[in-house]
Order: C-alpha cells, then structure tokens, then sequence
C-alpha cells in the first residue's frame, strides 16, 4: 500500500501517534477539570454516566384524595407543568435528566382528604468550557379534577406552565433566571390567589378575558406589554371586573425583564 | 468395482473434467497411465495398482483441493479462498473441525475488528460535533464530562477506528497467507506425503 509515495508504515505510525497524543490529552484535561481520580460521582469514562437523557416517568396515584398539594423545586432545568395527567392520578411526573444522582427526591404524604407531593432537585455546578452544565428538564402532568395547591420553583431555567385545564385553589411560582410564562388559557377551575416571582428573565401570563381576575404587578426594570386588560397604575384588571362576585388576584413580583400580560 | 485401467482414467477424467485446465488435465490423466504402464512393466496388477492408487474418486478429490489451494495461493480473492476450502473439506469429514471451525472463527474475528473499526471511525467524527455543540452550549448534546477533552477523545477514536480498519487487512492477509499454507498442510496429511507434527 503506497500512497502518493507514502508508505502504509509511516501512515499507521502517524494513526498510532495521533491516537495516544489525542487521548494522553483528553485525560490531561479530564484530570485538570477535576474528573481525576475516578470516585462515584466520577467513574473513570470521559463519558456522563448516562449520556443520553433517560425520562424516568412517576405516576402518584390519588388514593382517594380530593384535594392536591404539589410543591416542586427544581435547581436549575426546563420545567413544564400542565394538566391531563391520568385518570385517578395526582400527578405524571416524567424527569429528563442524566445522571440517577440528579433525579429529584420525591416526598409523599397524606392529610385528611389531602394528598401532598414534594419534588425537589438541588442543582448542580457546572464548568463552562470543561464541564457544560447538565441537561435537566422535568416534564409534569397534574390531574384536571380535583382543586390544588401548587408551589413551583425553578432556579435557573425556563418555566412553562399551562394551567387551563387545572383546578387551582392557591398558585406561587418562583423563577430564579429564565423565562417563565403561565398560561391559564381556558381555565374554568375555581378562584383562588397566586403570586408570581421572577429574579431575571421575561414573564408571560395569559388570563381568560372572563376571569374577573385582578394582578398587582410589583416590577424592578424592564416593560410592560399588555394586551386586553384595565390598567389602573400597577393594577391590572381583566374586562367587567367585579369584586362583588369570586375574584382571582395574582400578584406578580418581576426583578429584571419584561412582563407581558394578555387576555385570552 | 474397478476392472480395468481404461475406467480408473475415466472416472479420474469425468471427476476432474471442468475443474482443471484442458492441459492441465491432459498431463495427470497421462501421469497415472504412465504409472499403470510402468506398474504392468514391474509385474504387478492391475488390482494391486488400483488399491495403491486409492480408489479415483478420492485422487480427484485430492487432487482438485491442491489445483484450488494453489489457485488461491497465485491469484488471492475470497471467491478462489472459498474454492480452496470448499475442495479441502470434501478431502474428509473431519475436515469440518479442522478447516471450516477455524475459518469460521477467522471470518468471525476479521469481521468483528473490521465492525469495531467502522464504528469508531463514524463515531468519532460525530461525537466530536456533540463536542463542539456541548462547548456552544446546547445540553442536548451533553455527552461529554468535558467537552474540550471531548474534541480530543473524538480525534483518538476516530484515529483508532482507522487503525482497527487498517489492521484488519493486514490481518487478513496474514491470515489469507497463513491459512493457504494450513490447508496444503492439511492435503498433505490426508495424502500421507506430510506426518502431522
């Protein structure tokens, strides 16, 4: 094998010569980046433990309970939270993520006829060019039949909530950095108050136009855009707004970005 | 049973005939004629030649297995390799432990390297672009502990695929060149003409 007078010798003792530069290399970086020597957390791979993301999907069953408390904490991901979980189902919860060390702890409790679901993800560090943070993304279905409680945070990541379908008593919602954008399009569940808070990143809420819906809206900098609602100075009132008859009242709490209300 | 030289030399013929070149053919057949006649001229049978002989149907097959091994053995190819062996085991049936298992493991093995090699030398390429789209920042190519490391893992195993490719030929023909010489060791035991080591 002669290659344009190359011969097959010399090419093989290049390969083989790129091969040991190359993955001496690699290692060198592993081990400056922290990945050396191999522990738990660390097994000796320049792989993650799971490379691909790997869904893990939990069904909390109701259990006869009538009413639902959900609190979940996510360090840092996407979140997306809407309704059409399965019959007799408080919640579908489907996590995305890579490792099993990050799948969240999962807390259940019962009180009366209430059944409360805690999830919780601390985060994790990640190390720009060395170590891109990890993929995380949680994926939740809540029932559409009976009232909850829902607590949701996220600290770094964007955060979708489509909440029509729900039947909500109270709603908080807290996002660190990312968007977040509660979309209550359709919602015919009972009344009930929510607060929503934002460190940095866009805010988007959307509210039956037939709501009777109230939103305080307390905003560090950035704008403004609504559309549909009655402005009373940082008061935002849907059209025919009636305190005399079941009023929602959200009160919204924005650091850094725009805030973006519609009535729908 | 054989009753006369004329149908040794036939059946050796009608066993060879298609097989073997013309003149190639011509020489043999002329060879065992010769070997009756000098047998005839030293006083002995023609039953005692036959049985000398072995019966023709096993001589063509002898002798086809070395036309095909040194066909091989000048003209290399997989289709003249499989000739080859095909002749060689029709020699015996023990033949099929004795050529075809080790073939068959060697076919196994070149085919796995070469498969190795293949597949690292996609990989590599690929996995270094989810290197580069984990550096820009996309976490759904994450696949990296380090993504700079990544891009250097990508080029050692894209290199090490190209190594496993290239090592299967020269494997392969190291083993092409190894298994002509086993087989005519082989033929050679079956005619007697070599003791097994």
């Amino acid at each position: 094998m002669n290659i344009r007078g190359i011969s097959a010798t010399r090419i093989i003792l290049w390969l083989v010569a790129i091969t040991i530069v190359s993955f001496v290399i690699g290692f060198g970086i592993l081990a400056l980046a922290g990945g050396f020597p191999p522990s738990a957390d660390h097994p000796l791979t320049p792989f993650r433990n799971n490379a691909l993301l790997t869904p893990n999907t939990t069904i909390i069953p109701l259990d006869g309970a009538t009413s639902g408390d959900v609190r979940l904490t996510l360090g840092a991901g996407d979140l997306t939270l809407q309704g059409g979980a399965p019959d007799a189902a408080l919640m579908e919860a489907t996590v995305f993520t890579e490792a099993g060390i990050w799948q969240p702890n999962l807390a259940l409790g019962a009180n009366a006829s209430q059944k409360s679901v805690v999830i919780t993800e601390k985060g994790h560090a990640g190390k720009a060019w060395f170590a891109v943070d990890s993929p995380n993304r949680w994926e939740i279905r809540l029932s559409d039949t009976i009232p909850i409680r829902l607590d949701e945070n996220v600290g770094a990541g964007d955060n979708t909530l489509s909440l029509g379908t729900l039947n909500l008593e109270t709603l908080a919602v807290h996002t660190g950095a990312g968007d977040t954008t509660v979309d209550l399009s359709g919602y015919h569940g009972g009344r009930f108050d929510g607060t929503i808070k934002t460190g940095v990143g866009d805010l988007t809420l959307r509210i039956p136009r037939t709501s009777n819906t109230r939103i305080q809206v307390h905003q560090g900098i950035g704008d403004i855009t609504e559309n549909g609602f009655i402005r009373h100075d940082d008061t935002f009132v849907t059209p025919g707004f009636n305190t005399s008859i079941a009023v929602n009242q959200i009160t919204l709490n924005q650091g850094v970005g725009s805030i973006t209300l519609e009535t729908v | 049973m054989l009753q006369t030289e004329a149908e040794y030399i036939r059946i050796l013929k009608s066993r060879l005939e298609g097989t073997l070149p013309a003149d190639e053919l011509a020489d043999i057949l002329s060879d065992y004629s010769e070997h009756f006649r000098m047998g005839k001229a030293n006083g002995r049978l023609e039953e005692e030649l036959f049985r000398s002989l072995g019966s023709p149907e096993d001589v063509a097959r002898e002798i086809r297995a070395t036309h095909f091994v040194n066909k091989a053995e000048s003209n290399k190819s997989c289709g003249n390799l499989l000739h080859a062996i095909g002749a060689t085991l029709g020699l015996g049936l023990f033949n099929l432990v004795f050529v075809l298992v080790p073939f068959i493991l060697l076919v196994v093995l070149l085919l796995v390297v070469f498969i190795f090699g293949i597949v690292f030398t996609v990989f590599g390429p690929a996995a270094g672009i989810y290197a580069i789209l984990q550096i820009l920042g996309i976490p759904a190519f994450a696949i990296w502990q380090s993504p700079l490391a990544g891009i250097f893992f990508s080029l050692g195993i894209t290199t090490f695929g190209l190594l496993l490719v290239i090592g299967d030929y020269f494997l392969a023909r190291f083993f092409y060149r190894v298994g002509i010489r086993y087989l005519k060791w082989n033929i050679g035991v079956i005619k007697g003409t070599e003791c097994v080591a």
